[in-house]
């Protein structure tokens, strides 16, 4: 190939040879660990699980309600187990990673290699959540058909639960730049998971938010990550309204796609890669 | 020859916040921080031909490391101007990036829980290696560096030198053009260091890649290096062979007394600058290895007559100064050697402490 054709190639971003080597090294390194890598799929997606068990069954089975929201007890158990599959794709801790790069300057590593800093490290990390995706969509398809739950459905829903996990991680990364300044941002990056577990409907359904409040969710991106994927996948959501979120999902990409690029700029301005 | 790296008046300032001690010294740090501006580097200017191999030297807090970064596109220059293989470094154009390598002796580039060959192949993929190549390259460098053996164990479980040969394959593996070496001898014994560097000679030997080594082993200097770039409190103070900063009919007269005077009187009985005098340990008559070595607390706590003497001097001026001594002092052994790199490098140090630089070049 003539170095023309191999740098318009790579101007359009289509080498797609060291990403692919990229999400296989990534693997290779979170599973390094076996029992590190399956109990951290295990707690990240059964505590909050077993949070809403204990509390529907409070409400339901010791307090007597039958409905809340619209949702009876049964609905409010198949939505538990629906957030069971898409917490696992939500986010991994690689912003976590970019924020300690910045810190202690091994992003000076990344900076001299000829691929994109975040985008290596978005793709290294997301290798394990790749995988468990698949097999969360495999097991969600087996037992959705069970429920009489469309496998179509629940291939779109997990399609929008990737698109969360990218919007995810290019929030941190942004976030992640406050460390060119502060030096660190892990409490920010900590409140912003904290937020996400609320407003991404992890451990309650979004719709239980009182009317006057649920704006806030509305306007963030956090409820594409598991709430969006779990209205679709169990039927509360139309094809069409389906695709209006997915648009919106487009759009939250764009968007911080466009903050990393400004805050990233503005950080290297600042940057002095400390350490040797 | 074009020059491959161009550095003109190169200047670098840092900011940084002053902590004081204790609750005072925290709550100051939120209400009222204090800023300390520091000037890393100097007006640096220097040029450096394709396939050179130079070596950049100085004290700790020189602006060595500060230099590599600027050059090499991670830190941009506060004023002034960088350029290497004829792009703006801070830009880091993709092809820029394609042909240089940085190794930092204190920061792992590879991946800690993987094989150093899993890295390797990721790498290739990175700089689109073909396989046939990269196996060839591969295949040089492990034999070259004798750590075949070790390509599939995790690099956590690897030695320090083990893991310093792996960090350099892994920056070399793309054959660059530019190679920044900063202290990549660093905390390697003997026989690794000396592999490393046999390495080091031999490729750019054979690529003619452009390299420019920080270190303070000066065997790593005097042995790999044909210009040498020392700085001093971010100034550039030498650049030239490394010949160059050895004095023509310069000695080195070693002298052990009966019981040694100390360093003024041996001055103001000679005649000779302090700075030109220096009291050697009886553990270290070489003073070898690195030159930044603080005196141990053992080596200080010796008695100081069991140490030699070493005087800087010109040739024909041995005998006088023999002499004054002779009638002073009781000299018991005494031999005249050829001044070493080492101990003009130390001699520039020192001066850091005293007096501000004199510019050579």
């Amino acid at each position: 190939m003539s170095g023309r054709a191999a740098n318009i190639r790579r101007g359009l971003g289509l080498g797609l040879g060291w990403r692919v080597a990229a999400l296989k090294n990534g693997f290779r390194d979170a599973t390094v660990y076996r029992i590190e890598f399956i109990s951290e799929i295990f707690g990240a997606a059964f505590v909050p699980a077993a949070i809403q068990a204990v509390l529907w069954y409070a409400i339901f089975k010791v307090g007597g309600a039958t409905e809340i929201a619209g949702m009876n007890y049964s609905e409010l158990v198949r939505y538990t187990l629906a957030t069971i599959l898409f917490t696992q794709i939500r986010g991994g801790d690689h912003d976590f990673e970019l924020m300690e790069m910045i810190r202690t300057g091994q992003l000076s590593n990344y900076l001299l290699r000829p691929v994109g800093v975040i985008e290596f490290v978005y793709i290294r990390g997301v290798a394990s959540r790749l995988l468990i995706a698949g097999i969360c969509l495999l097991l969600g398809m087996g037992v959705g058909i069970w429920f009489g739950l469309s496998p179509g459905r629940m291939l779109g829903a997990m399609f929008l639960a990737v698109l969360g996990n990218v919007i995810h991680y290019q929030i941190g990364s942004v976030l992640a730049t406050i460390a060119f300044l502060w030096e660190d941002a892990y409490s920010l990056l900590m409140v912003k998971n904290m937020a996400v577990s609320i407003l991404s409907g992890e451990l309650l359904p979004l719709n239980l938010f009182p009317e006057a409040t649920q704006w806030v969710w509305k306007s963030l991106p956090f409820y594409l990550y598991v709430f969006g994927p779990a209205q679709y996948a169990l039927g509360h959501w139309s094809h069409v309204e389906f695709a209006r979120n997915l648009a919106i999902a487009f759009l939250w990409i764009l968007f911080f796609w466009g903050a990393i690029r400004i805050s990233w700029k503005w950080g290297m301005k600042t940057y002095v890669s400390v350490g040797g | 020859m074009t020059p491959v790296i161009q550095a003109k008046n190169i200047s670098r300032t840092f900011r940084s916040t002053q902590k004081g001690e204790g609750l005072k010294g925290a709550l100051g740090l939120l209400l009222n921080p204090q800023y300390r501006v520091h000037e890393a580097l100097k007006n640096v200017s220097f040029t450096l031909e394709p396939g050179s191999f130079n070596g950049l030297i100085g004290a700790n807090g020189a602006g060595k490391t500060t230099l590599l970064k600027i050059l090499s596109g991670l830190i941009p220059p506060t004023t002034g101007e960088a350029r290497v293989l004829g792009y703006e470094p801070f830009k880091r154009p993709i092809d820029f990036r394609r042909q240089i390598a940085l190794v930092m002796g204190q920061k792992a580039q590879l991946w800690w829980d993987l094989p150093a060959m899993d890295a390797f192949d990721l790498l290739r993929a990175i700089y689109n290696i073909p396989t046939p190549v990269y196996r060839e390259r591969l295949h040089t460098l492990t034999e070259l560096l004798d750590v075949k053996h070790h390509l599939n164990t995790q690099i956590r479980r690897l030695s320090l030198g083990e893991r310093m040969k792996m960090e350099l394959i892994g920056a070399i593996l793309h054959w660059p053009n530019v190679i920044f070496l900063d202290e990549p001898t660093i905390g390697l014994d003997v026989l690794a260091a000396h592999k490393l560097r046999e390495f080091l000679r031999v490729f750019n030997h054979r690529e003619r890649a452009t390299i420019i080594l920080t270190s303070h082993n000066m065997d790593d200097i005097e042995r790999l290096c044909s210009r040498v770039l020392i700085l001093r409190s971010g100034e550039l103070i030498y650049d030239g062979a490394p010949g160059g900063l050895l004095r023509e009919g310069e000695r080195r007269l070693r002298i052990r007394f009966l019981k040694t005077p100390p360093l003024e009187t041996l001055a103001q009985a000679t005649g000779i600058s302090p700075e030109l005098i220096i009291l050697e340990s009886p553990d270290e008559p070489d003073r070898g290895g690195n030159i930044e070595d603080e005196p141990a607390a053992e080596e200080q706590k010796k008695d100081p007559e069991e140490r030699a003497v070493y005087f800087t001097i010109r040739h024909e001026e041995i005998m006088g100064l023999l002499q004054k001594l002779m009638s002073q002092f009781t000299i018991v052994d005494m031999g005249i050697e050829e001044q070493s790199l080492e101990a003009v490098i130390q001699r520039l140090y020192e001066d850091e402490k005293t007096s501000p630089p004199e510019v050579h070049s």
